[in-house]
């Protein structure tokens, strides 16, 4: 006569759930930072400040900028602000203040110019 | 095996109301900034206590599990041209922004205000 015994092992399967936070979950100043000054950089690199640009150029910093970030596949949603302000000799300020989660969110910002302008662009990203 | 009722929310109960938020920092941006004359050493110290304070009121309206950011912009008048855009990634049912403008003879400001949901 023979018995055989058999046992299951019930794995729990929490492991496979458990959110991977390493790098991808977290806001990386530095990469954005790049990223960002590239975009304006090809944008209005070497142009004057113009009237009649000004809008298409906002436009399309905001706009690539914010599809270069989404390349970047974090679970993030972001806010791209872009203010351009030409050379008068006028003063400018900015300043922002968030509530929010400081472990996953986190801001920056990148001031570019040359000769006839300034451009400052703001990111914000917030974890999902 | 029981289920527990669902507390993850993905909608708000309660959307972030553009209009109210407007209505808070108009009344902010006058009051901080009517009569004032753009001083290079006090505006600094004046633009981070105007984003302190719309924030704090923002908060304090409750719109619930909303994250929310401000950014305010001071400049002087001199007749220079100014531009500034904004483009978001973020989920249009849920999410939304306000923004308000003040001008006086010595200098323009503007301010936004994003709310954003915490799912």
């Amino acid at each position: 006569m023979s018995v055989s015994i058999e046992t299951t092992n019930f794995c729990s399967s929490r492991e496979m759930d458990e959110y991977q936070s390493g790098e991808e979950t977290l806001f990386v100043v530095d990469e954005i930072t790049t990223i960002i000054k590239e975009t304006v950089e090809s944008i209005i690199g070497n142009s004057s400040f113009q009237r009649s640009q000004i809008n298409l150029w906002s436009s399309s910093i905001v706009e690539s900028s914010l599809n270069q970030l989404t390349k970047l596949r974090k679970p993030f949603k972001y806010i791209v602000t872009c203010i351009l302000l030409q050379k008068n000799g006028a003063g400018l300020h900015t300043a922002s203040s968030c509530f929010w989660d400081n472990t996953t969110d986190g801001s920056c910002t990148v001031r570019w110019e040359n000769k006839t302008m300034y451009c400052i662009v703001s990111v914000f990203g917030l974890a999902i | 095996m029981e289920t527990e009722a669902s507390t993850y929310l993905i909608r708000p109960k309660h959307k972030f109301k553009a209009g109210v938020a407007k209505e808070f920092m108009r009344e902010i941006l006058r009051e901080g900034l009517t009569g004032v004359q753009y001083n290079p050493d006090e505006i600094p110290t004046l633009t981070r206590s105007l984003a302190e304070s719309i924030k704090k009121k923002l908060k304090g309206v409750g719109f619930e599990r909303y994250k929310i950011i401000v950014q305010v912009v001071i400049g002087e008048q001199r007749g220079e041209g100014v531009k500034m855009a904004a483009r978001c990634l973020w989920d249009a049912d849920t999410d939304s922004y306000a923004q308000e403008i003040y001008m006086n003879d010595s200098l323009f400001c503007v301010a936004v205000a994003f709310g954003v949901y915490y799912y």
